[in-house]
């Protein structure tokens, strides 16, 4: 009895390059079963790549966003409503208002900060639970960007139709290079930095780890929480640019269903839904699956319904991991 | 007793339990005979409420037997504990304050008809189990307008009313005054007789030789051994307790001049309905104790102090100038540190590294334009791991991983390295063991040397009379007095401290 050992809890860690290998994985098996289950379609072109990165952009923006807001232990299901209101009120700026173009897609990433600076005071300064203020943001970004385009759907210009105006394009694809690849890297690294290196990412990955330790430790904690949210609406401001990069027709009242791909892409990269714990390399690997699950299905010849259900286990399927990695041993 | 033996009715063999960096229990036995009250005693951190968390399935236990009544048990939730008839008056009061007296007593087991709950005759049966012990409290009264004593006591009624076999008090009467402790005695006299088996954990030594039949000791989460109270004296008892550890007296005189200047002066001071008109001071280079019950509104004034909670009214002076203070923010600037009686909720990110937890409260001197400086936070951090020579493999280690004593020392570099003058410890010893204790002792006299001034509340009388330089006593969110250390004792610092309006 008294040579008890004791069972040293080893925690299931999906650790990063595990992460990159099932991204890897998925790929070949894509590729070996799209030719048995859909005969004459073939999965290793470089178009499918092409086509699956640019469901990949936007997604990983959005995640990239979330991951700040995860990180302080909040939440935020406003993030794929809000880039669907940014990129139809820039959008109708540009083709109905006619305003320059520069000046759409900063208005673009605007509307996607105010989305953040109104979820961030509710959340740090009126202390509302950012599950409940983010539902209603998302009904009201929702609500909005119909308003503003009257209900209708609203076309970005493609390449051809008006040079001036569609050289924004050029961010997501330069003919056949992915340009929008190394924009996502470039920043996704700035990411990484600012969350692991600066003061305000310390402040926010510790807001998640215990909060009130942190404020009586002397720092302001209402500032840096805030900030995490409206980060994250920016990031929702700039996934609507690469949305629209990549789709030229934005409808109004849609959305939702992107929360949860940004957010799964998140949680499957090893950022906890508790706070405290994030990686941006997950993050940016996580995204990249998410767009490579949403291609092999299409290539399937499946229907985008089963796409929902694959994210939803996935959301499941991450945060049952994530809890067990950090499930409190007492 | 006379002696004849009682039955044992509960007995727990070579139990163990781990938690992450500290093992809390290590092969501890117990037995509890019905008709007596054994006494559980130790240093704080000595594993008792541990003990009594595993009994009544709050723990589940590493390694281990519990036998009760003859069959070995396991309880896999407090419920099952109760069902079974162990129960637990425990330290912290459990109490929800919005619910009345009968319906905190029946909460989770209400009396109802159909499906709506039949408060008058909870109320009904609460005053019969209040008869029977002659306790005089309303059972439809809020629980919230009661005094922290009344609590208590129904806190018991509610022990007792689950048909318990053997209620265990987990300190029952740091909170309670004189008269209530009389009360509560009888109480257990009375249940005793019924039969029942009663654990009482205290640190008391008088009213452990008062109420107790047995003693069982426990030391370093190890079983120290177990005496008969009548036949053993105080010293033997102490002895059993502290073990290899000395016995220090307490501080003669002392060590600040009169002249010494005054660091900080709180002036009438009212926060809350905890702090009433509260006022002090603070000398440089002296250990301010701060001394009173459980409740009386010690935390809550440093708190003010500090601007985690809003003051109402009252002045606070540094160095002799009239500040602000609004925040946290505010008071770390102006160089105090606070350094919370549950450091894990309030004073440590857990899930963090020690260099992390360490920078949190200066990280602006770690930083150039925005970016933190790596190298120079680690070597600091390094150099306060080995200043206050907290045991760690590395500052990379994540601090949940680290024993409570050097939790401790892990706050207690963040405020040095903040640079904090005034350093407020609430409860500094609390749930560390006794090595570590002596440790935390000895830093808190570096400090002072190397000119720190120092408000040390404390719940335990023996470490306020050994480390103090002067003792403010408070009692219901008052101050009731102040005593030099050389007029201060147990009997004065008690009497103030029960010194109710």
């Amino acid at each position: 009895m008294r040579n008890l050992k004791f069972k040293k809890e080893k925690p299931i860690r999906l650790n990063q390059l595990g992460l990159l290998a099932v991204l890897i994985i998925l790929y070949v098996l894509f590729g070996i079963l799209t030719p048995i289950i859909k005969p004459g379609s073939n999965f290793f072109q470089f178009n499918r790549v092409l086509s699956a990165l640019n469901y990949g952009y936007f997604i990983g923006f959005l995640a990239l966003g979330v991951t700040f807001v995860i990180s302080t232990g909040g939440i935020d299901f406003s993030i794929g409503p809000v880039m669907f209101a940014s990129a139809l009120i820039a959008g109708q700026c540009l083709t109905h208002y006619k305003l320059p173009l520069w000046l759409c897609l900063f208005i673009s990433c605007l509307v996607g900060l105010l989305f953040g600076v109104i979820n961030g005071y509710m959340v740090a300064y009126r202390f509302l639970p950012s599950f409940v203020t983010s539902m209603a943001s998302m009904q009201i970004a929702k609500g909005l960007g119909s308003v503003f385009t009257k209900t209708q759907s609203v076309t970005w210009p493609a390449l051809g139709d008006d040079n001036s105006n569609s050289w924004f394009r050029y961010l997501v694809k330069y003919k056949s290079i992915p340009t929008g690849l190394i924009v996502f890297f470039l920043i996704a690294i700035i990411c990484g930095f600012f969350l692991f290196r600066t003061k305000p990412g310390r402040y926010i990955l510790s807001i998640g780890s215990n909060k009130e330790a942190v404020r009586l430790s002397g720092v302001s904690t209402q500032k840096w929480e805030m900030l995490a949210f409206v980060i994250c609406g920016l990031f929702a401001g700039i996934a609507a640019i690469f949305y629209a990069g990549a789709y030229a027709t934005v409808q109004p009242g849609l959305g939702d269903s992107f929360n949860n791909e940004a957010i799964a892409a998140c949680v499957m990269g090893g950022t906890s839904m508790l706070g405290g714990k994030a990686s941006v390399f997950g993050t940016v690997v996580g995204a990249l699956i998410i767009a490579l699950l949403q291609e092999g299905i299409l290539a399937f010849g499946f229907s985008i319904s089963y796409q929902y259900v694959l994210t939803g286990l996935i959301v499941l399927g991450a945060v049952i991991i994530d809890a067990r990695k950090h499930k409190k041993i007492v | 007793m006379g002696d004849e033996m009682n039955e044992v009715i509960l007995s727990m063999k070579s139990i163990d339990k781990q938690f992450p960096g500290v093992k809390a229990l290590d092969n501890v036995d117990l037995e509890v005979r019905s008709g007596e009250v054994l006494a559980l005693m130790g240093e704080n951190g000595a594993g008792k409420s541990t003990l009594m968390k595993i009994l009544t399935g709050i723990y589940t236990r590493d390694a281990g037997t519990i036998e009760y009544f003859g069959k070995e048990i396991e309880f896999s939730n407090t419920k099952e504990a109760q069902d079974a008839g162990i129960v637990i008056v425990h330290q912290e009061l459990q109490m929800i304050s919005h619910l009345t007296v009968a319906q905190n007593i029946f909460v989770g087991r209400e009396y109802k008809n159909g499906v709506i709950i039949d408060d008058h005759k909870m109320n009904e049966e609460a005053k019969k189990l209040f008869d029977v012990f002659e306790i005089d409290i309303n059972p439809s009264e809020n629980m919230g307008n009661l005094t922290v004593g009344s609590q208590q006591l129904c806190e018991i009624a509610k022990a007792i009313s689950f048909d318990a076999k053997v209620i265990v008090f987990d300190e029952p009467t740091a909170a309670l005054t004189e008269h209530e402790i009389q009360h509560l005695f009888t109480i257990i006299k009375n249940l005793k007789e019924r039969g029942l088996g009663i654990v009482y954990i205290s640190h008391r030594m008088n009213e452990v030789e008062e109420i107790t039949d047995r003693v069982t000791v426990l030391r370093d989460g190890m079983y120290a051994g177990t005496v008969i109270t009548k036949d053993s004296s105080k010293d033997e008892i102490i002895n059993l307790m502290v073990g290899r550890t000395i016995f220090e007296e307490p501080k003669q005189k002392s060590n600040v001049s009169e002249d010494a200047p005054m660091v900080l002066e709180v002036e009438n001071l009212t926060a809350g309905t905890m702090v009433k008109d509260v006022s002090f001071y603070l000398r440089k280079g002296e250990i301010l104790g701060f001394s009173g019950l459980m409740g009386a509104g010690r935390t809550e004034t440093a708190r003010a102090i500090f601007g985690a909670d809003p003051q109402e009214s009252g002045i606070i002076k540094l160095n002799g100038e009239e500040v602000n203070i609004n925040s946290p923010t505010d008071a770390v600037k102006l160089g105090i540190g606070y350094l919370s009686e549950d450091r894990k909720r309030y004073g440590l990110m857990l899930d963090k590294n020690l260099y992390e937890n360490m920078t949190l409260a200066s990280l602006d001197n770690f930083v150039k334009s925005s970016v933190i400086e790596s190298s120079k936070e680690k070597e600091v951090s390094q150099e306060h791991v080995d200043l206050l020579r907290v045991r760690t493999p590395g500052i990379n280690q994540i601090v949940e991983n680290l024993s409570g004593g050097n939790q401790q020392k892990v706050v207690i570099a963040k405020w040095l390295i903040a640079n904090s003058d005034i350093l407020i410890f609430d409860e500094p010893t609390r749930g560390i063991d006794v090595g570590a204790k002596q440790e935390i002792y000895e830093l808190i006299n570096t400090l002072i040397k190397e000119g720190k001034s120092i408000i040390m509340i404390s719940s335990e009388l023996q470490e306020i009379l050994r480390m103090s330089d002067r003792i403010v006593v408070m009692c219901e969110g008052r101050k009731t007095g102040e005593l030099s250390i050389e007029e201060a004792t147990q009997e004065n610092i008690m009497h103030l401290a029960t010194k109710r309006d």
